[in-house]
């Protein structure tokens, strides 16, 4: 497949993504975050983890322009954004088909064309058979996948997701880490993630950003050499384990 | 129910559709409903019997407090003028509560539009409430004339607050992170209304028209009282007024419970419409399928 060549050539890859010497004060004079830098290329799947506190959510919330910089530069190549929140964030009165097509609804696209492509994009979350639920018939889980379905279906070049799988239990959120997972190796989306778990930021990213906090700064990105698809025998390999620790020693 | 991840799930769902059809449970569910159902009744036909015991003994003046069995005469004999009555006093309550219903969310949502109106009117809609409406119904009467305008006016200012209160607390309390989504996406403020922050406002909106609706009656009959015109148009705020200048005590009660029948219409009408519109997602709808 060409889509696993040009992960491997990620790094020579166009920015999609180039901050320089960003931070971010609060009116009350907080430093929130402090000399910032960081690239991200096209097509590849970062990581933002870090303590609580660290500044992730807000560099991500930045960079997807839900909020300003207080100074430096931050210049994102492309438009087309979408956003992954912790909390599905439906509309309870909306059908999950009409969740979906939100987005086209809002930029005026027809409805016929709405209604294939949010079915579409319920195909890749794997939920064509809930088109018709309500929100509150599904699960955490179900709702989450109709949440990136949601954000896949404007077609964007970037995917911006702040801790979308901390509310699910284990096995959901692994499951629905391989399907994010294929979804971005059939496609050439450039996904920036926001975690505060190591071992998640290791099994999906092709490069961790460690953060601190007080004020928040980068303090190391570490790459995960380890090519895609990723399976279950990479979450046992003594370099999985090598990469946890490192980030682990790096964060505290 | 449809939350069927796995085998295990699913043969909860399937142990629970069982219970549900099985006859101990089901046999149970009904007769505590009927029991809910019975109480009520036997509980007023018991007061109602024991009214006509106690005014049929101590031999009361009718004038004074007439019999069930003479309320129900004077319902009889006099059916076509209280029908009448009815019949205009439900359109002036109707279209009372129809425009509170669209001025209030009109107002509203110019509140929600700029803060300054929303700083410049809310005071006054609470001044709204506290004026003693029989008050200002003569005033009312003078401006627009005796008859059906000065009515639905009056109707109109007692109903109007509820809507106007309830609507802008709906519309205050959209959820900030789908606000933020509709921005990603760069939705217009008129879209970002109509989409998200009206759905949202809408169970809020519906409870202030539940309480709306019966008030839009009282204010109505309240209207009568000063406007009523006579000649069988007056509602019935004026046959009310008539039957009491005439000591007609019992028509008088005919009238009374008329007007809380229709009061009780609009009501259950305005909820069945809230439970209809609310069915598929709000809790409040949801829950009381369940019990």
């Amino acid at each position: 497949m060409t889509t696993t060549i040009d992960r491997k050539t990620a790094t020579e890859a166009a920015e999609a993504i180039r901050i320089q010497d960003a931070g971010k004060q609060y009116e009350n004079g907080t430093l929130a975050l402090s000399n910032i830098h960081l690239s991200v290329h096209e097509g590849e799947f970062v990581s933002l983890v870090g303590p609580s506190g660290c500044g992730k959510s807000t560099l991500l919330r930045i960079m997807a322009g839900l909020d300003q910089a207080t100074s430096g530069k931050v210049q994102i190549q492309s438009e087309q954004a979408s956003f992954v929140f912790q909390e599905a964030n439906l509309m309870p009165w909306r059908t999950v088909v009409a969740n979906v097509a939100l987005p086209l609804e809002i930029s005026g696209v027809s409805a016929a064309e709405r209604k294939q492509r949010a079915l579409a994009a319920l195909e890749k979350v794997g939920l064509t058979a809930h088109a018709d639920s309500y929100p509150r018939q599904l699960s955490g889980g179900m709702k989450m996948r109709v949440s990136i379905a949601r954000a896949l279906v404007s077609e964007p070049k970037l995917l911006f997701m702040d801790e979308p799988f901390g509310a699910l239990d284990e096995m959901t959120r692994h499951r629905l880490h391989e399907e994010l997972l294929n979804i971005w190796m059939n496609s050439n989306l450039t996904i920036v993630f926001v975690t505060h778990s190591v071992f998640e930021a290791v099994y999906l990213s092709g490069r961790v950003v460690a953060m601190e906090a007080h004020p928040g700064t980068i303090k190391q990105i570490i790459p995960i050499e380890e090519s895609y698809p990723r399976t279950n025998a990479f979450m046992t390999s003594p370099q999985f384990g090598e990469k946890v620790r490192e980030i682990t020693n790096t964060l505290t | 129910m449809i939350q069927a991840n796995g085998q295990v799930s699913k043969a909860v769902v399937t142990a629970r559709a069982q219970e549900g059809t099985s006859s101990p449970v089901r046999k149970k569910k009904n007769r505590s409903l009927l029991y809910k159902t019975i109480t009520p009744i036997a509980f007023i036909i018991i007061l109602i019997g024991l009214w006509q015991l106690g005014v049929r003994v101590f031999e009361t003046p009718k004038y004074l407090l007439p019999a069930p069995s003479d309320i129900w005469k004077a319902t009889l004999k006099g059916f076509p003028d209280l029908m009448q009555a009815a019949g205009n006093t439900f359109i002036a309550a109707l279209f009372g509560f129809l425009l509170s219903v669209v001025l209030g969310t009109a107002v509203a949502l110019l509140m929600m539009a700029s803060k300054w109106i929303r700083w410049g009117i809310q005071p006054y809609a609470v001044v709204l409430q506290t004026i003693p409406v029989v008050a200002i119904a003569p005033l009312v009467v003078i401006w627009l004339g005796p008859g059906m305008n000065s009515i639905v006016f009056i109707s109109l200012i007692v109903a109007i607050f509820p809507i106007i209160s309830n609507t802008n607390l709906g519309l205050s309390s959209t959820d900030r992170n789908l606000m933020q989504l509709m921005q990603m996406y760069k939705s217009s403020t008129w879209t970002m209304t109509w989409k998200l922050r009206f759905p949202y406002a809408l169970p809020y909106m519906l409870g202030g028209m539940k309480i709306s609706s019966g008030m839009a009656v009282i204010g109505a009959i309240i209207g009568e009282f000063v406007a009523g015109i006579g000649g069988g148009k007056g509602g019935l705020g004026m046959a009310i007024t008539s039957a009491a200048v005439q000591m007609q005590t019992s028509f008088l009660f005919a009238c009374t419970i008329a007007a809380s029948l229709l009061g009780m219409a609009f009501y259950l009408t305005v909820a069945a419409i809230s439970h209809y519109s609310l069915r598929h997602w709000h809790e409040s709808a949801i829950r009381s399928d369940n019990e």
